[in-house]
């Protein structure tokens, strides 16, 4: 299966990305494979890389992710994709997307941002951590020069976005952090034609970064992965900390957040963490900020554990909802109620979804149909 | 040994019963230095096929030179059977790479031996640093074969192979095409794992050798060298240290190269490494500069490399021949210093 898949993603591109992703509604899937074949393209960018430094020794600093990588002449940094070439640090990704797809919101996943939309998602090869449980190890573990890439510039993304009328553009799959120029100057263009941008990201990136890249975004959703800092340095391979300090970093700039949190059995599923996690949540980022359980699926290097028991997922939901948390969600388990949005006040069920479906909506603007109480988010 | 009757001529499994070396006792390693040569200049293909075929007599025990090379690459008779791999170091380009003369040296031996020239290929990660490095790119049915991993048709194993902290997919070029692999790697520093030579060479034949820098590249070197298709097949290590980068790489710089003008072989990796490591020291000495340590680089892999029974780094253990070799092919006396 893992040969397939990996065979599939260096021959298909986007269209493997897409069959990976769990409870793909067929009718995307389909969509993708005819609409977007583009030219391919061998060649890498040369881009020079922005946050970085010099050293006096010779070689460069990255200061783009917590990594600090230190890099000399010829190499890369962890991530893959960013090359010092005679001491100019450059991304190689640069307008290169290797995977390309139209999703609807909802799988990013967005709850509360525009239901029933699509997004033109898109993806570079490389990441600056490695979970076990990657579900698009594919192309989030590979080099550029291992994938098939489109030669797409930001302004060619915005144009497709336009022609498809695409209301907004999201940065997803692999990390966004990693490609952080070409979805900089993709989302500030797209602002400018009024196309929204969202990013899906472990948010394991450095403070000033976002802070520049924030103004360009409409909604970041999260990929809290733990709240434990051992889990992040044995699965992760990253640390929690500076992702907890960018959650405050994104809830405090007043951009919307959403959080997922991928519940892997016995390495993170226990109670005390999912009531570590949601007392976390309410305190520092809100009772309204949307937190999604999702299902783990055994895939890369986590084959050897089982699906997450929806039981469980059931008690974190339970758990969360108990300690104040106000919108928590169910993720990868199509049709369970909690799958759906209900007004905290009167508990109506204002959004009903089954899968990435949007099946009713019983809201007024943002506010419930029934009792008028603001449901947070963009709608 | 030869592989069961009935077998096909290209079956890969009779190989792996075959135990590459002992590292029960002491580990062999011949370092052959090019006597009379000035510096300054690269070795010819004609200089490199002197200090092999010396070498390759010495490690081996050997003066059958077919016996010799066949201790190391049981290939079949007339070369029916059995590809043989050169893992290159091309990461610095014509510059600082394995020289195309100590290929060519070493496909001419293969041929000598009896090996059919398409049966061996020469190999990095990408062809476009094989091509930058010098080699002319050859993937067809005729003459000696020249491929990235990258190539048409190539690219990365399908499952992954782990060891430790290491988990990668491996070319495909050394789990399905080649049953044996010699390891051809340059000497040099590297910024990061202090020593680059034949352990760090082998993080070219891996699909995310970016994972694995942290810690000085420790204990990574010794985990991606262990994983097994590495491991099984690869045979032998040759390290070029004709003239050697003791401080500043990976990448060139012209201003500290030194002139070393050996050659380091071994069937044992981390012996050959290890050895590989006593002259970058001492040229780093002889040059002013501190040692890996001091700098922040220490070189633990290789005792990690011991630890994990992938050879010996123990310099007690260490049988070490030097040899020195004139442009005639005679012996002349010769000291690792």
């Amino acid at each position: 299966m893992q040969r397939r898949a990996f065979l599939r993603c260096l021959g298909c591109g986007a269209a493997a990305v897409a069959a990976s992703q769990t409870e793909l509604l067929p009718e995307f899937l389909g969509g993708v494979q005819n609409a977007f074949a583009f030219d391919l393209t061998k060649e890498l960018s040369s881009v020079e890389a922005r946050y970085y430094k010099k050293l006096s020794g010779g070689g460069v600093e990255c200061e783009l992710c917590p990594r600090h990588c230190r890099v000399t002449d010829l190499e890369r940094g962890y991530c893959g994709v960013r090359e010092n070439r005679s001491d100019k640090y450059c991304t190689l990704v640069y307008g290169l997307p290797c995977a390309l797809n139209i999703d609807p919101i909802e799988k990013k996943p967005f709850f509360h941002f525009y239901p029933g939309t699509t997004a033109l998602s898109l993806a570079t090869a490389g990441c600056n951590v490695n979970c076990k449980f990657c579900q698009n190890w594919e192309i989030s573990q590979s080099r550029p020069e291992q994938t098939d890439n489109f030669d797409l510039s930001p302004g060619a993304i915005v144009e497709i976005c336009r022609d498809k009328r695409l209301p907004t553009i999201a940065y997803t799959y692999s990390e966004p952090v990693t490609f952080y120029e070409y979805m900089y100057d993709t989302s500030e263009l797209g602002h400018k034609n009024g196309i929204k941008s969202v990013m899906i990201t472990g948010g394991y990136i450095e403070q000033q970064p976002l802070t520049d890249l924030i103004p360009h975004l409409d909604a970041i959703k999260v990929d809290l992965k733990a709240i434990r800092p051992e889990y992040y340095k044995s699965v992760v391979g990253g640390e929690l900390k500076p992702v907890l300090d960018r959650l405050i970093q994104i809830k405090n700039a007043g951009i919307w957040l959403e959080i997922v949190y991928l519940v892997v059995p016995t390495l993170n599923d226990s109670e005390a963490e999912f009531r570590e996690l949601a007392q976390w949540i309410r305190t520092y980022v809100g009772p309204d900020t949307p937190v999604h359980f999702s299902r783990f699926h055994p895939q890369y290097l986590l084959n050897n554990l089982p699906a997450t028991p929806t039981k469980t997922l059931e008690t974190a939901c339970a758990i969360s909802r108990a300690e104040g948390l106000q919108f928590v969600y169910l993720g990868n388990v199509p049709g369970h109620q909690a799958e759906s949005t209900y007004c905290p006040a009167c508990g109506q069920m204002v959004i009903e979804r089954h899968g990435y479906r949007i099946q009713q909506l019983n809201l007024k603007g943002n506010h419930c149909s029934k009792c008028d109480r603001e449901i947070p988010g963009l709608f | 040994m030869g592989p069961p009757a009935g077998q096909g001529p290209l079956d890969f499994h009779w190989q792996f019963r075959r135990k590459p070396v002992s590292y029960t006792g002491m580990s062999k390693v011949v370092v052959v230095r090019h006597a009379g040569h000035a510096g300054q200049k690269s070795l010819s293909q004609q200089q490199y096929s002197i200090l092999l075929t010396v070498g390759l007599r010495a490690l081996s025990g050997s003066l059958d030179i077919k016996a010799a090379f066949r201790q190391y690459f049981p290939f079949r008779h007339g070369g029916q059977a059995g590809v043989i791999g050169v893992k290159a170091n091309c990461l610095a380009r014509a510059l600082n790479s394995t020289p195309v003369a100590l290929a060519d040296a070493f496909a001419e031996l293969c041929v000598r031996a009896g090996l059919a020239e398409n049966n061996l290929v020469i190999w990095d990660r990408t062809s476009h640093e094989l091509q930058k490095a010098g080699f002319t790119l050859n993937a067809s049915s005729f003459g000696r074969r020249c491929m990235g991993t990258d190539a048409n048709g190539i690219g990365y194993s399908g499952d992954f192979h782990s060891f430790g902290e290491v988990d990668s997919l491996v070319s495909r070029i050394l789990t399905d095409m080649v049953d044996f692999n010699l390891n051809l790697p340059v000497l040099k520093d590297h910024s990061i794992a202090g020593l680059s030579a034949g352990l760090k060479n082998m993080y070219g034949a891996i699909h995310n050798p970016n994972k694995y820098h942290g810690d000085n590249c420790s204990p990574f070197c010794a985990q991606v060298s262990n994983l097994e298709p590495i491991r099984l097949k690869n045979r032998l290590t040759i390290i070029d240290a004709i003239r050697v980068q003791y401080e500043g790489g990976p990448g060139f710089m012209e201003k500290y190269l030194a002139y070393y003008n050996g050659l380091i072989m071994s069937a044992d990796p981390v012996a050959a490494d290890a050895i590989g490591l006593e002259i970058l020291e001492r040229l780093r000495k002889v040059h002013g500069q501190p040692t890996l340590e001091q700098s922040g680089r220490p070189v633990r892999y290789l005792a990690q490399a011991q630890a994990i029974g992938l050879g010996v780094a123990d310099r007690q253990r260490i049988d070490l021949q030097v040899i020195g070799v004139d442009d005639t092919g005679q012996q002349v006396p010769a000291e690792l210093w």
